[in-house]
């Protein structure tokens, strides 16, 4: 067989480059596992995950996400690792990857193991390399920590069994929205042998579940759950298409996560968008706040989005965006709406709707309470009163609102976004930026 | 106590005095504040607890120095998590725990909107009353900071001095407020099998775990001084193999430095390895 693998590579040079060859892949999540240390080895998951560094895009690094090798005998366009790439390649062996996890996870630098492959020689050949590995993490070392494994397509189901009994997450890309857009971008690649997979996980899952409620030890098939991800900007697919695809995989696949992932032309395809503006990241993001709408705020993709208009407002996010166009439904009343009323209001999230429903228990609520609370008034000054009364006298107008808030993004005062609109990550500091100082990652429940 | 001025051969009663407790900067010592502010029964709208001395005194207020009493701290302890529950008590040590000088006041009252006004183990969420809401401030800022640091703090090895091999763990933090207590069983749990020490050099503070034993902390005096660490000899290595797998991942096209930092901030990063350029 062919071996283009240099024999006396360092373990340092294999990192950078089957790191570097991981970094596409979006999923970095250390949640829905929650496991003690049974005092053999090292580890324990914490349910709600946990990030322990920040590379210089801003996205959490939570997990050692490493290939196993970058060798691959598949030819996807969009892919960096495909076969027709003049890249460096590079494999670990098993025991580089324990040794590396293990040093890493007890100078806690990492969360626990990300194990995703290109394809050698053969689906079952590579998943049964990275069930090998991970078993060996598993038995050898004693890792008790977090483990997400790629699923890869077309291998036996037997090995993603496998794999399912050692890992707290998988997931299976989904790569392209659509079955024919999937085709038109990695010839080699079916979305049956995808679903495939996704299914035989979400079903191992349930059975899973029942297993443990009437034997308490039995083992645990992947107990966070499975995840995919979608490319965004590829394709002319609109994103109402996109979001239909996240929901049903959310109803029928039981899926936990969707990831999606704003293109980046790795190849200079022709045939693929060039982006000159960079990836389209305000597009990324507001889908990403859709899917918070679905996951969270019980929206449902229709309510947001319709084939008329298939594509999110880049000036207002999706939830403001669906506020302006259902005003009979406010204002709403902070001391009687429900809790999935509340909800709805731009600016009152999860758990300032929940501190809301605790706190009026002990009487009515002001506006004042609700600053302390964590409401952001500015955003729901126009859709609120507070026994009755609004906080000033505005307008309960389409146009009104939305030229309100979108005034307020022009000075820098409104939504925040993690970058700027045209897709650049920078911007020039100016006064009002001094309000985003106190910008907090996230609130973090007690 | 009533203020009262005589005028005209009459006594004539102008307003409350204000009572302080003055309280040592600890759980116990607020706890023991506590004890006694219910112990001088004069209700609890003019008695205030502070936590180290005051700099400016206030006219017509009376000032009492409480000592931390270990009995009296138990069975404020004791009274908070029977009838609050662990939730609650919980909070209220993460509040006490704060490096804001109102604590003291903020958990004081928040114990008597809870078991005098009746609130009981709901009062977390009675935000509505000030005192709650600055007490759940609190708390919420210290369990956020012990959230980073249980995610951002690093260990290093070191070489134990009598077998010349390495083994030991060693991390050393500066957070603003005193999160030891709350990010030690975290690891103990986590490394149960290792041996290993936080250190807090704001407050010379150890957290100490031996491998397979429980953990202790250690205060080491205001004289401390920290000598630099022997590490073992594969530390460096794995460091630098970090640094270079922190470099490799992000992705070029998406480089957002702000956003970096609105994630991790500079105070966090100022103790963590990979943000240290090195070769």
């Amino acid at each position: 067989m062919d071996i283009r693998i240099a024999p006396q590579m360092s373990v340092m040079d294999k990192l950078k480059i089957l790191g570097d060859a991981a970094k596409y892949d979006v999923s970095c999540s250390s949640s829905g596992s929650f496991r003690k240390n049974d005092g053999q080895g090292i580890g324990n998951t914490v349910a709600a995950g946990l990030c322990h560094s920040f590379g210089a895009d801003g996205r959490c690094i939570s997990l050692l996400k490493i290939l196993f090798t970058n060798e691959c005998i598949y030819d996807c366009r969009y892919c960096v690792n495909r076969c027709s790439n003049d890249v460096p390649r590079a494999s670990f062996t098993p025991d580089e990857v324990c040794e590396l996890t293990m040093e890493f996870y007890r100078r806690n630098y990492i969360e626990g193991l990300f194990l995703s492959s290109g394809i050698l020689y053969s689906p079952n050949y590579t998943m049964e390399l990275i069930c090998e590995t991970v078993h060996r993490l598993r038995a050898l070392h004693r890792f008790q920590g977090y483990i997400h494994i790629k699923a890869i397509p077309g291998a036996d189901p037997l090995l993603i069994q496998r794999a399912g009994y050692l890992a707290d997450r998988m997931s299976v890309n989904l790569e392209m929205a659509t079955a024919e857009g999937l085709r038109a971008v990695a010839p080699n690649k079916h979305r049956k042998n995808i679903l495939k997979p996704m299914r035989q996980i979400q079903n191992g899952i349930t059975e899973n579940k029942n297993e443990i409620t009437l034997y308490k030890h039995a083992p645990h098939f992947c107990e966070a759950g499975q995840s995919t991800q979608m490319v965004i900007g590829a394709l002319p697919e609109s994103d109402y298409q996109i979001m239909s695809v996240a929901e049903s995989l959310y109803d029928k696949f039981s899926l936990k996560r969707v990831y999606y992932s704003a293109f980046v032309n790795v190849n200079e395809e022709k045939d693929l968008p060039a982006l000159v503006g960079g990836p389209p990241l305000l597009r990324e993001h507001r889908l990403y706040q859709a899917d918070w709408l679905l996951r969270f705020y019980d929206f449902r993709v229709d309510e947001l989005l319709t084939a008329d208009r298939p594509n999110f407002n880049t000036a207002i996010d999706p939830k403001a965006d669906w506020a302006v166009r259902h005003l009979e439904c406010f204002p709403v009343e902070i001391n009687r709406a429900d809790y999935h009323l509340l909800l709805r209001i731009p600016g009152v999230g999860v758990k300032s709707a929940r501190r809301i429903v605790a706190a009026r228990r002990f009487g009515s609520l002001t506006f004042e309470d609700l600053k302390k609370i964590g409401v952001v008034l500015k955003r729901a000054l126009y859709f609120i009163t507070c026994n009755g009364k609004m906080m000033y006298p505005t307008k309960l107008e389409e146009q009104y609102i939305v030229r309100s808030l979108t005034y307020q993004n022009q000075m820098g005062r409104g939504e925040r976004l993690p970058f700027m609109t045209d897709g650049t990550t920078y911007r020039q500091m100016s006064l009002f930026d001094m309000a985003g100082f106190d910008d907090v990652r996230k609130v973090v429940s007690i | 106590m009533m203020a009262t001025v005589r005028i005209a051969g009459k006594e004539i009663y102008l307003f409350m005095e204000e009572k302080y407790l003055i309280c040592e900067d600890s759980l116990e010592g607020i706890f023991t504040g506590i004890y006694d502010a219910y112990a001088l029964r004069e209700g609890h709208k003019h008695v205030h607890i502070q936590v180290g001395e005051e700099e400016n005194l206030r006219l017509f207020a009376t000032y009492m120095h409480i000592l931390p009493d270990p009995v009296k701290t138990e069975k404020v302890a004791e009274t908070l998590k029977a009838r609050l529950g662990e939730h609650v008590y919980h909070s209220i040590c993460r509040a006490a725990a704060s490096c804001y000088p109102d604590k003291g006041e903020a958990v004081y009252k928040t114990v008597v909107d809870a078991l005098t006004a009746g609130s009981g183990s709901r009062v977390m969420e009675n935000l509505r009353n000030a005192y709650v809401a600055r007490c759940f401030e609190l708390a919420r800022f210290t369990a956020n900071e012990a959230h980073f640091e249980i995610e951002f703090l690093r260990f290093q090895e070191l070489v134990d001095s009598e077998t010349a091999k390495g083994g030991v763990l060693f991390a050393r933090i500066g957070p603003k407020n005193n999160v030891i207590p709350f990010i030690m069983p975290h690891f103990a749990d986590r490394l149960s099998i290792e041996n290993f020490m936080v250190y807090d050099e704001n407050r010379k503070l150890f957290g100490v775990h031996p491998a397979r034993e429980e953990w202790y902390l250690v205060t080491a005096g205001d004289a401390f001084v920290l000598k630099d660490p022997v590490y073992s000899e594969k530390e460096e290595s794995y460091q630098e193999l970090f640094r270079a797998f922190h470099r490799t991942i992000a992705i070029k096209s998406r480089e957002n430095r702000k956003l970096q930092r609105q994630m991790c901030a500079y105070r966090y990063q100022d103790y963590m390895m990979e943000f240290q350029q090195k070769g």
